[in-house]
């Protein structure tokens, strides 16, 4: 029986809620049409995260052992990827669109002769391949899309399906993988982490994003302020990572990540599309812009128009007085 | 030093479109250099300067983008080859994927710098698929580049920090925008592009065994995105604004 395929994120140790979603779509497609959904865990310790995903009920996990998958490398990973499609002979690879994904897509998809589409919002299976959704032109327009072929291999934006878990029997089969180092070819040579005990962004339910009118220590203090007293993911736009006053990993939009909480909160940002391509599937979104006419307030909820330094202070009393009353 | 990088003419995301029939339609014919390609020839110009060598581009798209070629040229690229398409062929990146690894099949060259994605369509396919099909290392979503001797050191953004990876020659690397802010040709820059080797070979003659019947991804329609409903504008004392906003996150929205 035809499979369909998940690949399953895990940083360390923990599985990115963003592939469960895939998994969950992937599980409801079997369903109905009588295929196999299986996941795949490539990593160094997958036995840690396998009881876990059996909540959510793929019919197989398979597994790929090694200590070289501490890291993101797409040499390694692409040889797994590849034995593992070998072995199963999927219908459908599908990964969460994270910065590892997008590294290895188009070099898994040619190697296998499959065919690839990125960065999907929906998904749905054709009798010859795959076709759905996806935002271009900097996610002002959306373009329906079609794959075929025997085997199709798509990323999915974070945020477009619902994480189900479901009983079942699931099975663990680990696939035989060697690699030396000899077969690398390229080097890591230093991981510059930013800290890890930090809210990740693309799976936060509230974010609080910083622009160009935080100008200083002392709207930063007032960003942090606002994201400790909303248990809230802080994110950037460009201008800021720019500068190198926010972490290059917090940019929010095209180029950076997209995030879709329940509450985004943009702060001195003026609204770009680019920047507005990472958060426009946000469920609330407020905005605090001295200038009336930003473009950020054509599409926020909430449209604060003033000064930031004068807003956020009783802002963040308020919130914190609305949760002690709780 | 020989890079070459490959580049787009996409249309300008920033120019009013409207969907007719499920069709795109610009209002104005805008277009240009995919900013993340720009970033990409920035860069090798940067590390020619430096070092020494020679960055050619190389583009495959209709007629009219020879324009873009033009624009690579005037901010410093030494020469360029264009390989022509009619533009009404649905190539994906797959296709060009490979008209651009029959390009480089018989050509030297220690790196291929591509942009990370297209601005257009964001499918950040065809750097990786050249380089699987090049049989080549590479790495994507470069922030930052340094070369020592032959050996390219990459900075990469990765899901939670940056990874700093060495690319032995010849190699193929995708480029964020986020390294550099790509130079605005000057007078001189446009004057002696003029005067650049461009070399035009048809998309036939490159003979990369792509045709419109085998592009397995298509592109059925556009859509409008679902309007968001407008929303409300507070305007007033920040105090005021402030506190009643607050309290409706809680009561109307319970985000808080
Ligand atoms: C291909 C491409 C990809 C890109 N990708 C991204 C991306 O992923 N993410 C991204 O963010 N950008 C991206 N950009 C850049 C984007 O176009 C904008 O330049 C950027 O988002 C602007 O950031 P900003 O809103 O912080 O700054 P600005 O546009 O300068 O806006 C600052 C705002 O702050 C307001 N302000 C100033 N002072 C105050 C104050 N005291 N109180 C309240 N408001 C104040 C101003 O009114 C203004 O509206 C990309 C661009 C390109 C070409
Ligand atoms: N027609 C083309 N000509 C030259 N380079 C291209 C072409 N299409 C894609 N590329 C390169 O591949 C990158 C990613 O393209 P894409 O897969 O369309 O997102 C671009 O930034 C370019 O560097």
């Amino acid at each position: 029986m035809s499979t369909l395929l998940t690949y399953i994120s895990v940083n360390d140790g923990k599985i990115k809620r963003s592939s469960l979603e895939v998994l969950s779509r992937c599980n409801q497609l079997a369903k109905e049409k009588g295929l196999t959904s299986a996941a795949l865990v490539v990593d160094q310790n997958p036995g840690a995260v396998t009881d876990t995903l059996k909540k959510y009920g793929p019919s197989v996990i398979y597994t790929i052992e090694n200590p070289i998958f501490k890291n993101h490398l797409n040499t390694p990973l692409l040889k797994a990827l590849s034995a593992a499609v070998e072995k199963i002979n999927p219908k459908l690879v599908a990964f969460a669109s994270t910065e590892g994904s997008k590294d290895i897509l188009g070099a898994l998809a040619a190697n296998r002769r499959a065919s690839a589409l990125a960065d999907m919002s929906e998904f749905e299976l054709t009798d010859n391949g795959v076709k759905g959704k996806r935002p271009v032109m900097a996610s002002k327009i959306i373009s329906a899309v079609e794959a075929e072929g025997e085997c199709v291999m798509i990323t999915v934006r974070s945020g477009s399906y619902d994480v189900v878990e479901q009983e079942g029997d699931t099975s663990v089969e680990p696939i035989d993988f060697s690699f030396s180092d000899d077969e690398l070819r390229l080097t890591l040579k230093e991981i510059i982490s930013s800290s890890s005990d930090r809210i990740d962004l693309s799976e936060a339910e509230v974010v609080i994003a910083a622009g160009r009118g935080v100008k200083d220590e002392e709207g930063r203090n007032l960003i942090s302020e606002l994201a400790s007293v909303l248990n809230a993911g802080v994110g950037a736009s460009r201008a800021l990572t720019e500068a190198g006053d926010y972490d290059p990993s917090l940019q929010i939009g095209q180029t950076g990540k997209v995030v879709s909480p329940q509450l985004y909160i943009g702060i001195g940002i003026s609204g770009a599309i680019q920047h507005v391509a990472g958060m426009a599937n946000s469920k609330v979104i407020v905005a605090i812009n001295k200038d009336p006419d930003a473009p950020i307030f054509d599409i926020a909820d909430y449209g604060l128009v003033g000064d930031l330094y004068k807003v956020l202070p009783p802002f963040i009393e308020e919130i914190k007085k609305v949760k002690s009353e709780k | 030093m020989k890079f070459y990088v490959c580049i787009k003419q996409v249309p300008d995301v920033n120019a009013p479109l409207q969907i007719k029939d499920g069709k795109l339609v610009q209002d104005a014919d805008r277009n240009i250099l995919n900013a993340y390609d720009a970033s990409a020839v920035e860069e090798a110009l940067v590390l020619t300067e430096a070092h020494g060598g020679e960055v050619e581009v190389v583009l495959a798209g209709p007629e009219k983008a020879k324009e873009t070629l033009r624009k690579a040229l005037a901010m410093g690229a030494h020469k360029g080859t264009h390989i022509v398409t009619s533009g009404d062929e649905p190539f994906d990146s797959f296709s060009f994927g490979k008209i651009l690894a029959k390009f480089f099949s018989d050509k030297e060259y220690n790196f291929i710098l591509c942009g990370k994605q297209s601005q257009d369509t964001d499918s950040g396919l065809t750097g990786s698929i050249l380089a699987e099909l090049l049989d080549k290392p590479y790495v994507t979503n470069a922030v930052g580049l340094k070369l020592e001797g032959e050996t390219l050191t990459v900075k990469r953004q990765g899901d939670a920090g940056q990874e700093m990876i060495e690319v032995p020659s010849p190699g193929v690397v995708t480029c964020s925008n986020d390294m550099n802010d790509p130079r605005i040709p000057s007078l001189k820059g446009i004057m002696q592009s003029k005067r650049k080797p461009v070399e035009t070979i048809s998309v036939a003659d490159i003979d990369a065994g792509v045709s419109a019947d085998d592009v397995k991804t298509r592109v059925l329609s556009f859509e409008e995105k679902p309007e968001r409903e407008p929303g409300k504008k507070y305007e007033g004392e920040p105090e005021e604004i402030a506190r009643e906003v607050a309290r409706l996150l809680d009561s109307a929205e319970s985000v808080i």
